[in-house]
């Protein structure tokens, strides 16, 4: 335990100089040309580390052991520096620098962070001492142990929140790319109004999320949304379809997951009907006619010319659109997330998000986000190779 | 102005050689074509002098000053690029200038210069307008102008003209060649057409497979190419080649292949006797194929076959079959002849050229 | 507008019915009918809720919860609109949005318009990596790192901060304007910047006078894009604001909606105000997000 420790403050203290202390030595290296000197070299591997140790000795008591740390991580550090602006390639690393240091501060970083979380115990009783110290309890594995044998919330286990998520994924997916082809479809006849047509198709993914959602989830309100009143309505216009059950319903308590997914469905299929309008209009006529001539019916263009031809547009937008669906939070957020909100409809990243800042079991819900973070690699490398494979064949 | 000189250049990217130890000297006030098909390394020379490619290896002087490792701005050059690279978001006048404003030249010696520069081109009225605004050749004058505006030691042209249609080429020719006379600077220019090549160059420089075949002024690389790239490079239509093996029969040096078979002059080959058994090419420009009239006088004719006629004009070119060889000749037009029909023609000795064939060198004199 | 459609919409259907006599022309009726009636229903599908929050936004604060479908209803009054402004804070949560989100947009597009040079322009070793890096950080689960980062803006002290929020938010969009931006990049003529280089600018300087400058429809894009991420943004805004004076419009949005009375009308027509500059902005540059969003995926 005390060796996972101190091995987490040699990684932290490696960042911290690495990131900090390089910059400012890289500008001065750049600038001044120190680097020709013969004395820099020396003079900063004893100079540097004194002004970084001032900075960072009130975060945390300094001993014999940071020294070491600092003296290391210097001559790494100084050596990139010394290799990188020698060489040919200042410029570019120099104008790449910026945006690569805020990557590996606010995404590099939080992620090695979470994966530190997720051995300790970070939660609300312990929060105030990491706080205070800086020091959680280390716990090991049982983080990752209690993802698979407790509920993340109240009462859903993890299997039944990946089988939820991977029937939720599949079902916007499909019907984004059906209700998207179709109405691109339509759009890609010669017909009038086409602009106006699409600026009101596209209406739903130019919303704010936030409104958008909490608009749609108005909609299915028990007594006052539109679909209830409308389903009201025809039960009381045809009674044999009342006999049949049509009738309002208790959208938002008893069917929770089916409103998330009509309201992700309204909202995605927008953007896939753009993007494979795209593809189609950069489809050459020329394609069309030639099979006119070779007697093609509509339904054999559409197979053998259509669909081959937007398959570079498609998949990647499929692709891009699968991993929008598998962490959508916003959705089944904003629509169940209110206090005594249902736990029914949740998918892993929405119960993630619920496990951290409803119920506050921090490194609970990190080790969580690393198991959905390996599930989710996993599915797009398994999916990735298999788009390779496909691409070498044609 | 200022002399240039290339000491043994060479440029590597990577595995693959462009220029294989370049040695050019162009004096002060020269007007330099380098001319090469595509990907003999020409543009990559001229890059290199600007200073936009890294040298490999050799060094290269501008006034004697060695300017390997100078910035592009210090070299005191001024460059017309192939698409003109004018500044989009400027107006002519602001390209033009612009290179001086970075300098912080005095405002109204700025005016001045763009208005000279602007006058030499007819461009006056132009000058509040944006590059996107002109039509191809004003755009070229533009370009020629932001480099005349900086008064530069060297000017280099870029294959300035491939952008622009035929007859505005033609124009534009004559506009660079009026220009040198007045500006009377050092320019090297480097284009892969040989008609410019052979109508603007004091001296042209060929250059092939990143090596530079031969330097000389525009009547010497077509009276005399020191070989055979040279010789088929330079010259419209294309030299006629023929390969056969020169022998010695009594006192005659006999050129024979299976086709055809020639006495060759002393005045061709001086030392008829080192030539005996020699694999040699034989070139002759279709101008100097004689038919018709043009052959009456000649000693040994050969007999051919008429293939195809193709009127230009005042001229006729005419592709005569000897045997398996086809050759073309160039006559005054109207050659009255239908094809298939048998023709005697003869050859042109004092301009004909002789190539080894294994080293490819010129070994008539 | 609507009038010229309509009327537009009459001709086409005379010029149809006359020749409907021919089988073929009324098959191509057939079909001109169905297109449009099927674009017409999904039309109205998507703008329905929008339209919707209009009517409800216009509704007396007696009638909030009828269960009337009428588009205006009756006794429309802009009462909801002046409560919104006068009652609660929305002026402040909107100014609060602003500031953050111009603030982060300036930042990522800054940050994205250097690195995507490097990346357009030089050979460099790590390049590829670096794409790739930039690709596969889509991946990342963004509700997977909002845990950490709420956890370091907490031990910066910086919780309930603008400074806090834009740190959190700055380079959420990076990887997509680096993409879009290397896209354009990469269509301006080298020769521009070699005239530049030869003119006396230094490789930096041909950046900042030429490239840039040039580059400003895709920069405003990528503004967009930034913009319009953290305009939206809820889920980290979320954690990280706590005081309601703080609020950006999303949080404060939600408040309305999620009190224990739902203050429905007021609600309705803060969305409308929020909602209508986004959509313009949105249409109008639609057609470059998209082409930005394709660009990258089709060429690799």
């Amino acid at each position: 335990m005390e060796i996972l420790r101190s091995l987490y403050e040699v990684v932290w203290f490696i960042v911290l100089i690495a990131l900090g202390v390089g910059a400012l030595e890289g500008y001065f290296y750049y600038h001044f040309k120190f680097h020709d000197r013969r004395w820099f070299f020396p003079a900063a591997l004893a100079a540097f580390p004194l002004a970084a140790l001032a900075v960072s000795a009130p975060l945390s008591a300094p001993s014999f052991a940071h020294w070491l740390w600092f003296l290391g991580a210097e001559a790494v550090v100084a050596a990139a520096f010394r290799w990188i602006v020698r060489g040919r390639h200042t410029l570019p690393y120099l104008l790449l620098a910026p945006a690569f240091v805020g990557l590996a501060l606010l995404l590099v970083y939080p992620f090695v962070f979470e994966f530190y979380l997720s051995f300790h115990d970070l939660k609300l009783t312990t929060i105030m001492m990491w706080k205070n110290t800086g020091r959680i309890p280390f716990v090991g594995l049982d983080q990752y142990i209690k993802v698979f044998t407790t509920s993340p919330l109240s009462e859903v286990t993890f299997w039944a929140l990946l089988g939820r998520t991977l029937l939720w994924t599949f079902t916007n997916v499909f019907f984004h790319v059906l209700g998207g082809f179709a109405l691109a479809l339509l759009l890609n006849n010669s017909i009038r109004f086409k602009g106006v047509y699409r600026t009101l198709l596209v209406i739903p993914w130019a919303m704010p999320q936030v409104v958008a959602v909490l608009a749609m989830r108005g909609e299915f309100h028990a007594t006052n949304g539109f679909v209830n009143i409308v389903l009201g309505k025809i039960a009381a216009a045809f009674p044999f379809l009342a006999h049949l059950g049509v009738g309002p319903v208790q959208w938002l308590s008893d069917w929770p997951l089916t409103t998330c997914t009509i309201i992700n469905i309204w909202l995605g299929i927008p953007f896939m009907m753009v993007v494979i309008l795209g593809g189609l209009q950069s489809i050459s006529s020329s394609y069309y006619d030639a099979a006119d001539i070779d007697g093609a019916t509509y339904f054999q263009k559409l197979r053998f010319i259509t669909l081959p031809l937007i398959r570079p547009v498609l998949m990647p937008a499929v692709t891009l659109g699968t991993v929008w669906t598998f962490n959508n939070i916003n959705v089944i957020y904003l629509v169940t997330g209110q206090a005594g909100g249902t736990e029914q409809a949740d998918i892993l990243v929405s119960a993630l998000y619920k496990a951290a800042f409803t119920y506050n079991r921090y490194s609970y819900s990190a080790a969580f986000a690393i198991v959905v973070f390996a599930l989710l690699f996993f599915i797009s490398v398994t999916y990735l190779h298999g788009f390779d494979a496909a691409k070498e064949e044609r | 102005m200022a002399s240039v000189q290339f000491k043994g250049i060479i440029k590597k990217f990577k595995d693959n050689t462009v220029l294989n130890g370049v040695d050019v000297d162009i004096k002060d006030h020269e007007f330099v074509v380098i001319v090469g098909p595509s990907g003999c390394g020409k543009t990559t020379l001229l890059r290199m002098l600007a200073g936009l490619e890294d040298v490999t290896g050799g060094d290269i002087l501008i006034d004697g000053l060695r300017v390997n490792d100078l910035h592009p701005s210090k070299r005191q050059i001024a460059m017309v690029f192939q698409d003109y690279a004018l500044y989009p978001h400027m107006t002519v006048e602001e390209n033009m200038s612009f290179a001086l404003r970075l300098r912080k030249t005095d405002k109204g010696e700025i005016d001045a210069r763009v208005s000279e520069a602007a006058s030499i081109l007819q461009l006056q009225k132009f000058l509040k307008r944006m590059p996107k605004q002109l039509s191809g050749g004003q755009r070229q004058r533009v370009a020629i102008g932001r480099a005349i505006v900086r008064k530069p030691k060297v000017f280099l042209f870029d294959e300035p003209l491939s952008n622009l249609d035929a007859k505005l080429r033609e124009e534009m020719r004559v506009e660079i060649a009026k220009l040198y006379q007045r500006l009377n600077a050092t320019i090297i220019y480097v284009t892969h057409d040989q008609v410019e090549a052979m109508t603007l160059a004091g001296r042209i420089v060929i250059m092939n497979k990143g090596i530079v075949q031969q330097v000389g002024s525009p009547i010497e690389v077509y009276r005399k190419p020191a070989n055979l790239f040279v010789a088929g490079f330079i010259g419209s239509p294309t030299m006629n080649f023929m390969h056969g093996r020169l022998s010695l029969e009594g006192e005659k040096l006999v050129f024979s292949n299976a086709d055809i078979k020639l006495t060759v002059p002393p005045y061709l080959l001086s030392d008829q006797k080192k030539h005996d058994g020699r694999e040699v090419t034989l070139g002759v420009r279709p101008d100097d194929v004689l038919v018709g009239r043009d052959g009456q006088d000649c000693s040994d004719k050969v007999d051919g076959v008429l293939e195809v006629c193709e009127l230009l004009g005042h001229r006729e070119n005419l592709y005569i079959n000897v045997g398996g060889m086809r050759l073309l000749a160039t006559v005054e037009a109207f050659f009255n002849r239908s094809p298939g029909s048998a023709v005697q023609l003869c050859f042109n000795y004092r301009n004909m050229h002789v190539f080894d064939k294994a080293t490819e060198k010129r070994i008539s004199d | 507008m609507l009038r010229k459609m309509i009327s537009a919409f009459n001709a086409e259907l005379d010029s149809l019915s006359s020749q409907l006599k021919d089988p073929i022309q009324r098959r191509r009726l057939f079909k001109f009918l169905l297109v449009h009636l099927v674009i017409i229903l999904a039309a109205a599908v998507c703008v329905y809720p929008l339209l919707r929050i209009f009517s409800v936004s216009l509704r007396p604060g007696d009638k909030l919860f009828s269960t009337d479908l009428s588009l205006v209803p009756a006794g429309a009054t802009f009462k909801a609109y002046a409560s919104l402004l006068k009652d609660t804070m929305f002026l402040r949560w909107l100014w609060n949005s602003l500031v953050i989100t111009i603030a982060t947009s300036v930042i990522g597009v800054s940050l994205a318009s250097t690195a995507a040079y490097a990346f357009s322009r030089f050979r460099f070793p790590g390049k590829k990596a670096g794409l790739i890096l930039l690709l596969s950080s889509q991946m990342i689960p963004a509700g997977m790192l909002i845990l950490p980062l709420f956890l370091m803006i907490m031990k910066l002290k910086l919780m309930n901060t603008y400074l806090g929020m834009i740190i959190a938010y700055s380079v959420s969009s990076l990887p997509f304007s680096i993409w879009i931006l290397k896209g354009y990049y990469d269509t301006i003529p080298r020769s521009l910047e070699e005239a530049a280089l030869v003119d006396g600018t230094s490789q930096v300087g041909a950046f900042w006078r030429i490239i840039l400058p040039l580059s400003t429809p895709a920069l405003s894009i990528a503004f967009l894009f930034n913009f319009t991420t953290a305009w939206n943004e809820y889920l980290v805004a979320r954690v990280v604001l706590f005081s309601s004076k703080q609020y950006t419009w999303t949080l404060g949005l939600f408040e309305l909606q999620g009190q224990y009375i739902t203050q429905w009308g007021m609600f309705a027509a803060g969305s409308m105000l929020v909602t209508i500059p986004v959509l313009c902005v949105f249409l109008y540059s639609s057609k470059w997000l998209i082409s930005g969003l394709t660009l990258g995926s089709v060429k690799g």
